[in-house]
């Protein structure tokens, strides 16, 4: 009895087992929503419009299945979000009016397992938090290497040579005296060195020589600005732009090619990326005191400038201009095209600017002296043949061709005559 | 007497020698001394002035050697869909427009059209939506140049207005070099057109008649 009982309550629990079993097994495979293929489906169909943690031209789409009442109607919307409207859903209807009665499109082409696939992707990325790869660089700007500088080391020898010698010029002097009180020669009372005409005269040259050195250079120095690095109202790094993300000079600078002035950008061109890339998560930045910069603040600084409120992804206030400092300066008797220097002769920015893409703060890399222009302008070779620009040179053309000259320098077309810069 | 003044002639010069070089202040924050001031701050670099800053040319100036304007009114895709390149396209202009669709467009757009450029990486780079995928065959492969050129002038969706930084002409270089490298016969795939928002089917039809 006893057993019997046992043997069918054994008999039960393995059925139960199996289908607790089976069950389990047909709701996984029901479910089985594979959140890498609705990766890739999110990127091709999706991603243009949404972003899982941020506001772009859709709604951010963490935890999107919590809010919607049905997920059935949810499947419809993106199936056709225009029928859904119809059925005049409260929701629905809401949405679309906050995303200025944009409509989203309708993929029909969407099976529901499509669908599943896509909504495991974005529940799988909703649990990982926004921002992107984190490049830890550390603070390496602050730690910038100091130079072995070994003026100080020479100095210092330099110093000490000369107090041997004057230590031996001393004993010198005071032999030769011994010598001639020995002799019974009278010598008259030395004078001390400081009254001494020939030690005067010496240190009055040497101050003479030191001291104009000093006054020519910071004479020729009045006026000149190399090294200049203002702090500007935004700490706008180079390096993270031009440099990382290699976005070209000319994107921004824009009249670099087209006319005299290269052109600070005008902000419209700040937010053609800036509407969407609202945080900053490259490597540290530093000031060049060695102050850390929050890359984000520095963002929402320019959405002040512009009046945009990234939340409601508008423009809620009237945009003020952002008074950047003016670093490169040049007095107004100097004419300087850029669109010359660029398009006809064909030279890289960091020609004159430096390497700007390496520069989280920018300074002034070249003296802008009227001798560095004119250096350039002896030395460098300009792009002559198949160059439109230099076709009116028929001699140099010919000289070229006959072999009598290789080359053709700025200074030959005219580069150093007065009134080229100076009219 | 004599002596004494030589003295003090050097001492003034090296004074002056030292207030010259030591006025740029900690890391180079300050500009320097000048002489001559007026030469330096011009009166013509004033531009940060409210008044100026915002000042835009007259309504209808039209740039000297600058392509008639263009007056389809943003959101009018319809019309937009149906406008002719109006430059002759020669060998040297495809090249200029792949020189200025690698600087201005490749950055998001990706240099191979496939809308996968530096700042996007396939979702690893700082931008956060996905660029529109311009190659044959993709979404956006039945967009006419007018269309394209629609698009640089208003921006769509998350992409911004890019007529500040390129005139009209550099505008339909890019289109017509975007249709190029597409292959000149663009196809309208027909689960494509309705993944264009707001486009409608006067837009569809549109496509159809004027590809070129």
């Amino acid at each position: 009895m006893y057993r019997r009982v046992s043997i069918r309550l054994r008999k039960q629990f393995v059925s139960v087992l199996i289908l607790c079993a089976g069950l389990v097994l047909s709701v996984s495979t029901a479910q089985a929503a594979d959140p890498n293929k609705g990766k890739t489906l999110f990127q091709q169909n999706c991603a243009s419009c949404h972003n899982v943690h941020k506001k772009v031209t859709g709604p951010a789409l963490k935890d999107v299945e919590s809010r919607w009442a049905d997920k059935k109607l949810l499947h419809q919307w993106i199936h056709n979000s225009a029928a859904v409207l119809a059925t005049g859903d409260q929701y629905a209807n809401n949405l679309y009016k906050e995303y200025n009665n944009q409509a989203m499109p309708a993929f029909p082409s969407f099976s529901d397992a499509d669908i599943e696939d896509i909504l495991a992707f974005i529940a799988v990325e909703s649990t990982k938090g926004p921002g992107g790869p984190k490049t830890d660089a550390g603070p390496q700007g602050a730690a910038s290497a100091e130079g072995s500088d070994n003026s100080l080391l020479f100095g210092i020898i330099t110093l000490i040579l000369a107090i041997v010698a004057l230590i031996l010029m001393q004993i010198n002097s005071n032999l030769n005296k011994l010598a001639a009180d020995k002799d019974g020669v009278a010598t008259p009372e030395p004078v001390p060195f400081y009254r001494n005409k020939a030690y005067i005269a010496l240190a009055i040259v040497v101050l003479f020589i030191v001291g104009g050195y000093f006054t020519i250079n910071g004479a020729i120095g009045l006026g000149r600005q190399q090294n200049y690095m203002p702090e500007q109202p935004i700490h706008y790094s180079h390096k993270v732009h031009a440099g990382i993300n290699q976005i070209n000079c000319l994107y921004c600078h824009a009249g670099a090619e087209k006319s005299k002035h290269a052109m600070i950008p005008s902000e419209n061109i700040c937010m053609n990326c800036h509407k969407s890339i609202s945080t900053y998560s490259g490597p540290d930045l530093f000031t060049a005191e060695g102050k850390k910069i929050n890359g984000t603040a520095e963002i929402q600084k320019l959405y002040d400038y512009v009046g945009w409120d990234a939340d409601q992804q508008k423009y809620t206030k009237p945009g003020k201009p952002i008074e950047w400092t003016k670093i490169h300066n040049l007095p107004d008797h100097v004419y300087f095209n850029h669109s010359q220097h660029v398009v006809a002769g064909k030279q890289q920015c960091q020609t004159c600017h430096g390497a700007i893409q390496d520069m989280d703060e920018v300074h002034q890399f070249a003296d802008l002296s009227m001798g560095w222009c004119i250096n350039c302008h002896r030395t460098t070779k300009v792009q002559f043949a198949d160059n439109k620009y230099y076709s009116i040179f028929e001699k140099f053309h010919q000289d070229v061709k006959a072999g009598r000259i290789d080359s053709v320098t700025v200074e030959m077309v005219g580069g150093t005559e007065c009134q080229k810069c100076h009219y | 007497m004599k002596r004494t003044s030589n003295i003090l002639v050097v001492a003034a010069l090296a004074g002056g020698a030292l207030l010259a070089a030591c006025n740029t202040g900690e890391n180079h924050r300050k500009p320097g001394r000048i002489y001559m001031p007026d030469m330096y701050e011009s009166r013509a670099y004033e531009f940060y002035n409210p008044r100026l800053a915002g000042l835009k040319p007259v309504e209808g100036t039209v740039k000297r050697g600058e392509l008639l304007p263009y007056h389809v009114k943003e959101g009018d895709t319809a019309l937009a869909n149906t406008i002719k390149n109006p430059l002759t396209i020669t060998e040297a202009d495809l090249a200029e427009g792949k020189r200025l669709y690698n600087i201005y467009c490749g950055i998001c757009h990706g240099t191979s059209l496939d809308g996968n450029g530096p700042l996007y990486k396939g979702g690893d780079g700082p931008y956060p939506a996905a660029p529109a995928n311009l190659a044959a065959g993709g979404p956006k492969s039945h967009y006419t140049q007018g269309r394209l050129f629609y698009v640089m002038t208003y921006g769509w969706n998350a992409m911004g207005s890019y007529a500040s930084q390129l005139d009209r002409t550099q505008r339909w270089k890019i289109a017509a070099y975007i249709k190029s490298v597409q292959g000149g016969e663009a196809v309208a795939l027909p689960d494509a057109a309705p993944a264009t928002p707001a486009a409608g089917p006067a837009a569809a039809t549109g496509d159809s008649t004027s590809n070129k």
